[in-house]
């Protein structure tokens, strides 16, 4: 059964939306763009801001928008002068006691407030009065810092906490002028998802303790991505500038993560910068790992690819490399003979986890390796040669590996145990600096971008395979760029058909089987 | 000192659930119980309330700070609130109040030595029409002079 239509005229254009739409997202549809502060389309009404009022014909007083069903034959006026009126005054109210020290605020830029003042306001402040003080830089919890003189009071945080993150860790004290933001007395705003209100914040009441002072929100760049922290893949948006990330924010799709993300899963890009970050090629001599231009790494792997039986190599993908990656990987092995692939996946004791976003599976990608017809690491069998795409506990290696004449090969992006014990070393991207897909646990094949380039001796798996092809003298597989990975993927492998970028998009496209 | 119900308390708090839809209904007369049993609503009390009402602290700590007639601290024998919204504003109320920091020497949300006066000043005590006004625990007093007030205050034991 549909919802029955109801037609409405908002600023003279007529449509029709289900009746039971509010205002706010009937206008939208319109063209019109309603101001709102407290209003979010996630969360309970709460119509208190009253930056929302419009006209509505045969209606005395305006009426808040947020808050006001649409019914058939409903006329609105979104922008009459009594409207903009209306919204100037709400704007004198809110200012009444705001500090306005958008000049240290990390909101500014990217605040309903600056934002709305400018485009509805744009009047001198009237008041003689001193404002009322409150206050400022109180840490929260452990992921959020308060300014209690930049709350507008709209409640967004309150019923986030309240009805999303479902944990009623924040309320109002106090009454009037003195009414302000806090958590109960000794408790901490700590719920797994407390982030989110630093983004749903209209103003910089809310800040992260992570991000602030560290950029002006106006010089950073966006790109789309997916977040690695677990297996259900929410989608974000990488805030970066000039190769450093600093921030991570919800994107929404509505399959997977609605508008939100978990507080893990917004760190999740600070590897990247870290100081044990893999840079260049190495390969072991004299005992240790040293510095090699990338050619005597490729010409070494391939001398040894030669001298090794094929049924004495072993090839371990990762459930924290893309779909690409994992890919090219095998399929490099594949055709120079290799016939053993195991998966090695980030196993945790005791993982976060709850009914909602957060997964206990903390890898990204093991859905898309599964796909590849691989299976998890068993170590049943010891080889000469291991290829291993990310870092493997060095207990889990020394039992796959063969006491003497042996030699290990890594791909990765950071220093850690089995790099320690690897014979020749690629440096990798992160997931920040990739571009490719990940399969989250709904055989979701979604996108990631580079936010910006590796470092420049670190190359994408499939570039090193390509290299490696090329230098055992195999026609394929080698590969220019990326999309070409992908359609090689979908052509090869029956679960990837169909999956190309186009129909991966933004939002991800489900495996077939 | 620990807050503990009573078990008339216990049987009050039960009866009052009775009469509301939700038990998040029944958090202002629950407050006024505990308020009437110890007093005061200190933190303990606002936690035990909240355990008894499956609601959070922190929503009890907003109504009970939202709410003038909900006392934060220990207040003495009588708690005297006077209106400082405007029409007792323009009827004098100021003058009332200094009158009494001066006769009692004590600061608004002061207790007297003798642990016999608390003054506050509220908001709107929905007495307007015969401002200036004040209460003193659940009693009004009303049209308040200096000379009233002296008379008032003689008058309480
Ligand atoms: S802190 Fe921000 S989200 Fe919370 S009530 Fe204040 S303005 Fe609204
Ligand atoms: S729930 Fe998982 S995917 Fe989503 S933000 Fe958290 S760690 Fe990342
Ligand atoms: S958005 Fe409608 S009242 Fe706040
Ligand atoms: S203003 Fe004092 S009772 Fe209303």
């Amino acid at each position: 059964m549909s919802t029955p239509l109801a037609k409405v005229t908002i600023d003279g254009k007529e449509l029709e939306v289900p009746a039971g739409t509010n205002l706010i997202e009937a206008a939208k549809k319109a063209g019109s763009a309603i101001p709102h502060y407290c209003y979010h389309e996630k969360l309970s009404i709460a119509g208190n801001c009253r930056i929302c009022l419009v006209d509505i014909e045969k209606t005395p007083k305006l009426s808040i928008a947020c808050n006001t069903k649409v019914t058939d034959g409903m006329v609105v006026h979104t922008n009459n002068q009594k409207v903009l009126e209306a919204r100037q005054s709400v704007l004198e109210f809110i200012l009444v006691n705001h500090p306005i020290d958008c000049p240290v605020c990390d909101q500014a830029g990217e605040c309903k407030l600056q934002d709305y003042y400018m485009k509805h306001d744009l009047k001198a402040s009237r008041m003689k009065e001193e404002k009322v003080h409150k206050d400022k830089a109180i840490a929260l919890g452990p992921n959020v810092m308060l300014d209690q003189e930049r709350c507008i009071l709209c409640s967004r945080c309150i019923r986030f906490c309240k009805e999303i993150a479902e944990e009623d860790q924040l309320c109002f004290s106090e009454r009037g002028n003195h009414n302000e933001l806090t958590v109960y007395p000794g408790k901490k705003l700590d719920n797994p998802y407390a982030m989110n209100t630093i983004d749903i914040c209209p103003v910089g009441a809310l800040t992260s303790k992570d991000f602030r002072f560290k950029q002006r929100v106006w010089f950073l760049k966006e790109v789309d991505s997916v977040c690695p922290g677990c297996a259900t893949g929410c989608n974000i948006k990488i805030s970066h500038n000039k190769g450093v990330a600093y921030r991570l924010l919800p994107r929404q799709n509505e399959a997977v993560n609605e508008t939100w993300m978990c507080d893990g899963g917004r760190f999740t890009f600070k590897p990247t910068n870290a100081e044990n970050r893999l840079r260049h090629p190495m390969v072991r001599s004299e005992g240790a790992l040293k510095v090699v231009r990338q050619e005597k790494a490729i010409e070494d792997i391939a001398k040894v690819l030669a001298a090794v039986p094929v049924s004495s190599i072993l090839g371990i993908a990762s459930a924290q490399f893309t779909n690409e990656s994992n890919f090219a990987f095998w399929k490099f092995l594949k055709e120079v003979g290799v016939t053993d692939f195991y998966y090695q996946a980030l196993e945790v004791s005791n993982p976060s986890q709850d009914d909602y976003l957060i997964h206990p599976d903390k890898n990204p990608n093991r859905a898309g390796v599964e796909a590849l017809g691989l299976k998890a690491l068993v170590e049943d069998k010891r080889y000469q040669l291991i290829f291993i795409l990310g870092d493997l506990p060095s207990a889990r290696l020394q039992k796959i590996l063969l006491d003497r004449q042996r030699t290990v090969v890594v791909f990765s992006s950071h220093e850690g145990e089995g790099v320690e014990l690897a014979d020749i070393v690629l440096p990798v991207p992160t997931w920040v600096e990739e571009n490719g897909t990940f399969t989250n646990k709904q055989k979701r094949v979604q996108r990631i971008l580079p936010a910006f380039s590796a470092p420049a001796e670190n190359k994408s798996v499939w570039e090193w395979t390509s290299l490696l092809a090329k230098a055992c003298k195999k026609e394929k597989p080698v590969y220019q760029q990326i999309n070409e990975v992908m359609a090689d993927l979908s052509e090869t492998i029956p679960d990837f058909k169909g999956v190309n970028p186009d129909k991966v998009g933004n939002q991800g496209f489900v495996l077939m089987s | 000192m620990k807050f503990e119900w009573t078990k008339e308390n216990k049987k009050e708090i039960e009866d009052i659930l009775t009469r509301y839809p939700t038990k998040k209904a029944a958090l202002l007369p629950i407050l006024h119980v505990a308020q009437e049993e110890f007093g005061w609503i200190s933190p303990e009390v606002m936690e035990m309330v909240a355990q008894e009402l499956d609601i959070s602290p922190a929503h009890v700590y907003g109504v009970v700070t939202f709410y003038t007639m909900y006392n934060r601290k220990p207040v003495g024998k009588y708690h005297l609130q006077v209106c400082r919204t405007l029409s007792c504003a323009m009827m004098g109320s100021d003058r009332i109040t200094s009158y009494i920091k001066k006769k009692l020497n004590i600061n608004i949300g002061e207790t007297t030595s003798d642990n016999r006066f608390t003054l506050n000043e509220v908001e709107c005590l929905a007495s307007c029409g015969t401002a200036p006004a004040m209460t003193i625990n659940e009693k009004y007093f009303e049209n308040l002079t200096e000379a009233e007030l002296d008379k008032i205050l003689e008058s309480l034991e």
